[in-house]
């Protein structure tokens, strides 16, 4: 079999890929921020101090300090228990909607590379979708069906949807056109049979990395959207409604809207950084 | 040329088409019941019913459509539920102050993004390089509102050098550009980032091309070579990538706007929705999506003029 370019990776190229990241110090700093993050979001519940919803009259907008680690809100509540469960809802609200988008607009520019009397249809919707920015299906949705987190993952989702069908699309051509592809119709493999074990599993590496690319900028809207107020409703703690609400009295207390921006620019500049470093080894003809 | 601009604008159709429908259905098909809001609770059915008619709501729902397609064509919006203001008239305003914002903001951060992009070409691998390169990444990775809190705290609170809130009068004025300040940097700031790396690329590709070696050969200096022949070739991608981010800063401008409350069309649209204000929020969504897809026109047209093999396609 003929290596085509963007295909999955043999074995041996995990090993490179260590290499590669032992190598690249800043890369393996920001996957050690990354796994950090998360473990931080997926252990929330045993790593916080305190109940991130209780509310203490006393000891309202406190400094950082021992017993509050990044200080308590505008209601006594503790901040770092808050951006650990901030941090769950903020990532998974990004991992949600490239889930989503990615799995939706694959499928997309996977049918319309297979099926060119498709094509044309596809790919003048995913046109009419491009034609927006995420932020205003975001203000789009939030007004339809209201704001709050869900409507934060459809808009998020849709505007994913066709970036993602236009590299499938690309991907799926390239690889269509070998001759394994040819072979495998001659010997009577079905459409279905084709897409899903041959064409799509050969594409898989370029769209992971695209994706990968795009999650920082998932995060970052989401939590944007949180911020405007038309995202996750308070009092849930989520990144970006946090500091919308540490905004109103930012100059008596800084630290309860600066430290959860921190935090999102953290788990976002590793994003970008470990998403460079892969598409750099995996796919670099997405450069640009 | 002709035929080009003809197929863009007509691609832009069923695009604006899909536009005016989201607006209908806002307004039409949220679950409340506009007649029965307008009526008031202690209205009798039969009150309700004249109301509905009154407003149209008894016919089909494509005639409903296209009365208010009609009615957006001769600048109604409707009126707003919070303050019974005329939409239209609220939303040319803030739209000025909008335009206002993201022209201040282009005007020092576009020249700056392809200095600093042409900067780390030209020192490829090197220190400037990696500086440059990693300000970039960073730049793309914060939040606008940290920025923003950060302009605030140091240039508002701590040195009050410059006012934070909301818009001094007309940009040529002197109270009117000092407010533009801070917003305009902030929004800036985040699409500095972008710029530069998509000028940095362009310009590597550029530089590697043949006629750049001839140039180099024939002993030009380095200077001519970099201004005159690789960067003006190297500005085509940039312009379309420019275009291409205008969604990220329209994205980038209602947070600003939020933050520094500029009375643009993002905060209007953001304060509508928060506020369940439906007329006012369909009008300001339906101007953002048109401003942004006039934005794409005119962005593709610019592009087809700077490289002509785009028409032949």
């Amino acid at each position: 079999m003929t290596l085509v370019p963007g295909s999955a990776l043999p074995q041996s190229n995990h090993a490179r890929l260590l290499r590669r990241l032992a190598a690249d110090p800043l890369a393996a700093a920001a996957l050690g921020t990354l796994v950090m993050l998360a473990a931080g979001a997926v252990f929330a519940s045993v790593l916080a101090p305190y109940d991130p919803l209780r509310i203490e009259m006393t000891r309202v907008m406190q400094p950082p300090s021992a017993a509050h680690w990044f200080g308590t809100d505008g209601q006594g509540r503790d901040i770092f228990s808050r951006v650990l469960f901030g941090l769950r809802l903020t990532g998974l609200m990004g991992f949600c909607a490239i889930a989503i988008g990615g799995a939706l607009g694959t499928a997309a520019g996977m049918l319309a590379a297979f099926y060119p009397r498709l094509d044309g249809l596809i790919m003048r919707l995913m046109d009419v979708l491009l034609s927006f920015p995420a932020i205003l299906f975001g203000l789009a949705i939030a007004a339809i069906i209201g704001a709050g987190t869900l409507s934060v993952i459809i808009a998020l989702a849709i505007s994913t949807i066709p970036l993602t069908a236009r590299i499938a699309r690309g991907a799926a051509l390239t690889v269509i056109a070998q001759d394994y592809i040819a072979a495998g119709r001659v010997i009577g493999l079905t459409d279905t049979g084709l897409l899903v074990r041959y064409i799509l599993p050969n594409c898989l590496s370029t769209i992971v990395v695209f994706l990968t690319l795009r999650l920082g900028q998932a995060i970052l809207l989401a939590a944007s959207l949180g911020f405007l107020g038309l995202g996750t409703q308070p009092p849930t703690p989520e990144l970006g409604t946090m500091a919308a609400q540490g905004i109103n009295f930012f100059f008596f207390a800084p630290h309860v809207a600066i430290i959860p921006s921190l935090v999102i620019f953290a788990l976002v500049l590793a994003t970008n950084v470990l998403g460079d470093f892969l598409r750099d080894i995996l796919d670099p003809r997405l450069r640009g | 040329m002709l035929r080009y601009t003809a197929q863009r604008l007509l691609f832009a159709v069923p695009v604006i088409f899909g536009v005016l429908l989201i607006g209908f259905a806002l307004l039409n098909l949220v679950p409340s019941d506009p007649a029965t809001v307008r009526a008031g609770p202690t209205a009798s059915a039969a009150v309700i019913t004249q109301i509905r008619s009154e407003m149209g709501l008894d016919r089909p729902l494509w005639e409903q459509f296209l009365r208010y397609v009609g009615s957006i064509m001769q600048g109604d919006l409707g009126t707003s539920l919070v303050n019974n203001m005329s939409v239209a008239e609220e939303l040319s305003r803030s739209f000025l102050a909008t335009l206002e914002l993201i022209a201040l903001c282009l005007v020092w951060a576009v020249p700056l993004a392809i200095l600093l992009g042409v900067a780390a070409a030209v020192s490829r691998g090197g220190f400037l390089d990696r500086l440059i390169i990693s300000g970039a990444v960073a730049g793309i990775s914060l939040p606008v509102f940290l920025i923003g809190m950060v302009l605030l705290w140091i240039f508002g609170f701590q040195l009050q050098w410059l006012p934070f809130t909301g818009r001094g009068g007309p940009l040529w004025t002197l109270d009117g550009f000092r407010h533009a300040v801070l917003p305009s940097l902030c929004l800036g700031l985040i699409f500095v980032g972008p710029v530069a790396r998509i000028t940095r690329t362009s310009m590597l590709e550029v530089l590697g091309a043949d006629h750049i070696r001839t140039a180099r050969a024939k002993g030009l200096e380095e200077r001519l070579i970099v201004g005159r022949h690789a960067l003006r070739n190297a500005m085509i991608p940039v312009t379309t990538l420019i275009g291409l981010q205008i969604g990220y800063l329209m994205g980038g401008a209602i947070v600003t706007e939020t933050i520094f409350s500029w009375p643009g069309v993002g905060r209007l649209a953001v304060g509508a929705i928060v506020a369940n204000d439906l007329p006012v929020a369909q009008g300001a969504i339906i101007a953002l999506a048109l401003g942004f897809i006039a934005i794409n026109i005119i962005v593709d047209l610019l592009y087809a003029v700077l490289d002509p093999r785009i028409q032949a396609r």
